[in-house]
């Protein structure tokens, strides 16, 4: 059946669909709503669990236990709360515990300003717990796409062992859009951890060998251990390549844009080629490097101050411009007006 | 003597980690025998702990163990009990690890009594990153982050813990070996969160900067410390062991219904037309009139009408009845001023 439907609700049904039986959040503008949408599910469907939690850090840990004790769980919330939620993003990429972690962007730091989008949560979601770790990233551009990432988070979560992170925004987790979510079809990958109960296993954040025993002292171990880990997300992020090219035949100039953001200069296509990553980390470099090869200008529009920018020019090895939409301001007369200049050449 | 808890315990990997003297070694041991006695294995049983000496106690279990992030152990138990209401959860943690980093988990899972058993080895000190002073430091007590004594009163498990029905939580110690044992199995076989604070030596970074020379040092200054109360107890003295339990919660009796005031009948009142109505509007010490369902009330006495011709978007001198929709309050406000007539149709 076809109705409106916002961002929030679209993610929160994907989830649902991917197989979700649990969901721990902290209320936080702006996914305040997929807290409330999933209180009121678990009242209609006891199997799925639902627990309020006291901060964003208890919600964060509550998610991976669940996931370690055989619940397919996610979380939500944004900048903020997802800055409380790093400890447990390492943690549970090192237990290996699937799950999903919804960041709705808004304009940072600290509280910043909570109504407003953004899209500065890029490093964050690869730098914001101790060590390295190559988490699977996600950001879709319509509440189509929310349903459709959302389930498919879920999916590269339980290829890559690991925490899946689905990226919003403030402009996206409020959109309304009329979709038919029965009618999408998705494909749901079975759960690929044995639940607890089953053995004498031990999950622990510290670095361990294949038995489960904490070794402390060996960097061999460690390299192994990390290695494994980096290919093992490599693999999974394979699968998923995910992105929208709309080359514009003649263009000389490439715009880079994701979220909100593409929406906004979606009308720029019949003026420049439009390239949109959707699977925003591991960053795309094949294809960014395939894609960019053929033009002489290169502009990245993105929420933050060149985030996603500096991710591209280390891909391509090559200077890209950069058009900051900063405080949650996406006009789309400004932005061309800064792409005028980016191509006047009077513009950093 | 039955030996055969040792199943529980993961040997190959021994020697254990911890210093000779330390009581961790006891908790464990002790924990695993109650496990064993009452038949729990690893197809139904799973240990969790946190950061810190005590959080090596899970590694060292054949059960399936969860090794959480500092502090978190208490909501990564009460998850796992809600996806697996089948699985026994045993949380084996240290009092740094819940009382101070994780001291907002111990509220509210606490509060949200999940049935989950804590072990908690308090030894009064954070061992594991050299001896720092804890938040369950007795105050005056020498540390390496507090040379010249703690300067604060030490927080309170027993009083935390017991806040909200029901709650156990039970003080023993590593020396009294019998009540420990039996505090163990108690806690173990509660329906709900049960909280057991043991009280634990660090001769290496605590005892031997308080003065003791050994750990049997220690358990006698335990002794000296505290004594065994028996028998079922709401609370416990900072200086008594024992189990402080209570299972039904508090029964709150319904409040008392207020008696309805008589119904006025109408008839007998004084007829007002709104033309009427408009002139008690409060202005040159006339009284305050609105009207309300066909009843006029004189609202002089009003303190938030008080000298005023209206009281935000109410007018004085109208007939208010269709503003209550919109009020944040309900018509008792109004009936509890008197009647002193009647709106005429």
């Amino acid at each position: 059946m076809k109705r409106l439907v916002s961002g929030n609700e679209a993610i929160f049904q994907g989830a649902v669909r991917g197989g979700a039986s649990y969901f721990a959040g902290y209320p936080i503008s702006p996914t305040s709503e997929i807290l409330q949408q999933a209180a009121l599910y678990s009242e209609e469907n006891p199997e799925f669990r639902f627990l309020q939690a006291e901060d964003e850090i208890a919600a964060a840990i509550s998610t991976i236990s669940a996931s370690l004790a055989g619940a397919k769980s996610f979380s939500a919330t944004s900048g903020p709360g997802f800055s409380l939620m790093q400890e447990a993003l390492g943690w549970g990429h090192v237990v290996e515990a699937p799950c999903v972690f919804v960041n709705s962007m808004r304009v940072g730091p600290s509280t910043g300003m909570p109504t407003q989008p953004a899209q500065s949560d890029l490093l964050q979601i690869k730098g914001g717990s101790a060590g390295d770790y190559y988490p699977i990233a996600f950001y879709p551009n319509s509440v189509r796409e929310c349903f459709v990432l959302a389930a498919t988070a879920f999916n590269a979560a339980e290829e890559s062992l690991s925490p899946t992170i689905l990226l919003a925004d403030a402009f996206l987790s409020h959109l309304y859009e009329i979709v038919d979510l029965e009618d999408i079809p998705i494909d749901i990958t079975p759960r690929s951890k044995e639940p607890l109960g089953k053995g004498q296993r031990l999950f622990t954040g510290t670095v361990h060998d294949k038995m489960g025993n904490v070794k402390t002292n060996d960097p061999e171990i460690y390299r192994r251990w990390l290695w494994e880990l980096k290919d093992r997300h490599d693999r999974a992020a394979g699968k998923y390549p995910l992105f929208e090219y709309l080359p514009r035949r003649n263009s000389e100039t490439l715009l880079i844009a994701f979220g909100i953001t593409s929406r906004v200069i979606s009308s720029l296509k019949d003026r420049f080629s439009i390239f949109r990553p959707i699977r925003i980390y591991p960053v795309l470099e094949r294809e960014l490097i395939e894609v960019t090869r053929s033009y002489r200008h290169i502009i990245v529009v993105e929420g933050s101050d060149g985030q996603y920018a500096s991710w591209v020019e280390c891909a391509i090895c090559r200077k890209v411009m950069r058009i900051p939409c900063l405080g949650g301001g996406f006009k789309l007369n400004w932005i061309q007006s800064q792409i005028e200049e980016c191509l006047r050449g009077t513009t950093r | 003597m039955d030996r055969s808890y040792k199943e529980l315990l993961k040997l190959r990997r021994f020697p254990h980690t911890w210093c000779p003297g330390c009581g961790i070694g006891a908790v464990l041991k002790n924990v695993a025998m109650a496990v064993k006695d009452l038949g729990w294995s690893d197809k139904n049983t799973v240990a969790v702990s946190g950061i810190g000496c005590s959080g090596r106690m899970s590694g060292y279990m054949n059960l399936d163990a969860v090794h959480t992030p500092h502090g978190r152990v208490l909501t990564s138990a009460e998850t796992i009990k809600t996806i697996r209401p089948d699985l026994n959860v045993v949380v084996l943690s240290g009092d740094g690890d819940l009382a101070s980093i994780g001291g907002n988990h111990l509220l509210h899972t606490s509060r949200r009594n999940p049935d989950i058993t804590v072990f908690c080895n308090d030894n009064e000190i954070y061992g594991l990153t050299g001896g720092q002073a804890g938040p369950t430091t007795p105050k005056g007590a020498k540390t390496i982050t507090s040379p010249r004594g703690e300067r604060y009163a030490p927080l309170r498990l027993g009083h935390i813990l017991t806040q909200h029905v029901p709650y156990f939580y039970a003080r023993t110690t590593v020396y009294h070996l019998n009540h420990f044992k039996k505090c163990i199995h108690e806690a173990l076989v509660w329906k709900g969160f049960s909280f057991v604070d043991i009280i634990s030596d660090c001769i290496e970074l605590n005892g031997r900067r308080l003065g003791f020379k050994t750990a049997h040092q220690m358990f006698k200054w335990f002794d000296e410390r505290f004594h065994i109360v028996e028998g079922k107890r709401d609370h416990l003295r900072d200086d008594e062991l024992g189990i402080a339990s209570a299972m039904e919660e508090e029964v709150v009796p319904p409040a008392e219904k207020v008696a309805e005031k008589p119904e006025i009948p109408l008839e007998g009142l004084k007829p007002f037309t709104l033309e009427e109505l408009r002139r008690f509007d409060g202005t040159a010490g006339k009284p305050i009139y609105i009207a309300y369902k066909g009843k006029v009330f004189d609202l002089s006495s009003s303190p938030l009408f008080q000298g005023e011709k209206r009281m935000r978007c109410h007018i004085a001198g109208k007939d208010l009845t269709k503003d209550m929709d919109m009020a944040p309050h309900g018509e008792d406000l109004v009936f509890k001023f008197p009647v002193v007539g009647r709106l005429k149709e």
